[in-house]
């Protein structure tokens, strides 16, 4: 008897220790994911500690979005700012990019869902890293693949090239597609990297639209 | 109950529930991984060749890709997809003769089943055929590509190929 009550306090103890060894772990987990939130300069990917999979961290969450001006397929300016008042989903994509033309479907159905209430998406092509600015022929090149993709998924909604440009100001865009998700007042609600689902897509276009 | 369990077999069973309860606990990696902030593609070898001096000698070419992603292959499956491509600038001394490619597996993503991409995986091979003339020719041949895993692209990306080119 004695010896079945040491027995069962000892396996108590150590399941104790396990099961504080998974609680500290989780903290540590947690501690490390707001420490870098709070220290990265450019957006990453690291483990959710909420789940089993990845959070994409970006510093700009709840910060005003970058600025940009580029120009769309016409060859006309468009800037983020005139869309003040607006939600947007600024999605950065590319023609080469298989996860980015998985989601496209997804875009503009919910686009043209939410374009009533105020919504809009500018999809944003990272092409021509490579290429130099004074490089015309292969910027003609370029646009002339971009456009053909646009016109091949039907895509309705403002499609901005030499989005590669704004990789230092939007935290590095390591890796498409990564989407931000920006209120009527211009803050950024929300970010994505990497193909996640329609309705997590929705459900940042609600928290946008919410805002 | 408890008095027919051994009390070594109690522990064991407390021990490996800790266990398994713990590891759940533990990032695994897996198909959810992030893309690898290095180069997705390594060159191996060889660090060193020797050529007959004028004649367009084979050279296999190997290299591995990181785990969890794929390139396309040489002749990709869709018009907008970036080949694979080896090269060596002119101003090397060396030529490339030819390039030979393997041909690629045939791959769907699970969330795009319809779509089939003809990709490398893991390692590959490029067979090339080196033209070199005599002397040691420090040759920094370029390997252009694109990697995906399941959810996310990297950009393009162009990565040397050092070999030591031995024309005798």
């Amino acid at each position: 008897m004695k010896r079945n009550t040491i027995v069962l306090c000892a396996v108590l103890v150590i399941l104790a220790v396990f099961g504080w060894a998974g609680w500290a772990n989780w903290q540590y987990r947690q501690q490390t994911a707001e420490k870098r939130l709070a220290s990265v300069a450019k957006g990453e990917l690291v483990p959710d500690p909420s789940g089993g999979g990845l959070k994409y961290l970006s510093p700009f969450i709840g910060k005003p979005a970058p600025d940009f001006t580029l120009q769309d397929l016409q060859g006309q300016k468009v800037s983020l700012d005139s869309y003040r008042g607006k939600a947007v989903l600024v999605n950065f994509w590319a023609t080469w990019c298989g996860p980015c033309k998985v989601e496209t479907p997804w875009l503009i159905e919910l686009r043209n869902k939410y374009a009533a209430q105020g919504f809009e998406v500018l999809g944003i092509s990272t092409e021509g890293d490579d290429l130099k600015p004074d490089d015309k022929a292969g910027w003609v090149k370029q646009k002339a693949a971009i456009a053909k993709f646009v016109n091949e998924e039907h895509m309705p909604y403002p499609v901005l090239v030499n989005g590669d440009s704004l990789s230092r100001a939007y935290g590095g865009l390591d890796a498409m597609p990564t989407s931000f998700f920006i209120d009527r007042k211009g803050n950024v609600v929300a970010a994505q990297m990497g193909l996640t689902s329609a309705s997590d897509i929705e459900a940042n276009i609600k928290k946008a639209l919410a805002e | 109950m408890l008095r027919s369990i051994k009390p070594a077999g109690l522990v064991l069973l407390a021990l490996s529930t800790g266990i398994v309860a713990f590891a759940q606990l533990i990032p695994t990696g897996g198909q959810n991984r992030p893309a690898p902030k290095s180069d997705a593609v390594q060159y191996l070898f060889p660090e060193q060749v020797r050529v007959a001096a004028g004649k367009s000698t084979p050279v296999a070419l190997h290299f591995r890709i990181a785990q969890g992603m794929h390139i396309n292959s040489h002749k990709p499956s869709d018009e907008f997809l970036i080949p694979t491509v080896f090269s060596i600038p002119d101003s090397e001394g060396v030529k490339l003769d030819s390039a030979s490619y393997p041909g690629g597996d045939m791959i769907t993503l699970p969330s795009d089943p319809k779509t089939k991409l003809n990709v490398y995986t893991g390692e590959f091979i490029i067979q090339a055929k080196l033209i070199s003339p005599a002397g040691n020719h420090l040759v920094q041949g370029k390997l252009r590509y694109q990697a995906c895993n399941d959810s996310q692209c990297l950009p393009p990306k162009t990565i040397t190929v050092p070999i030591d080119v031995i024309g005798k």
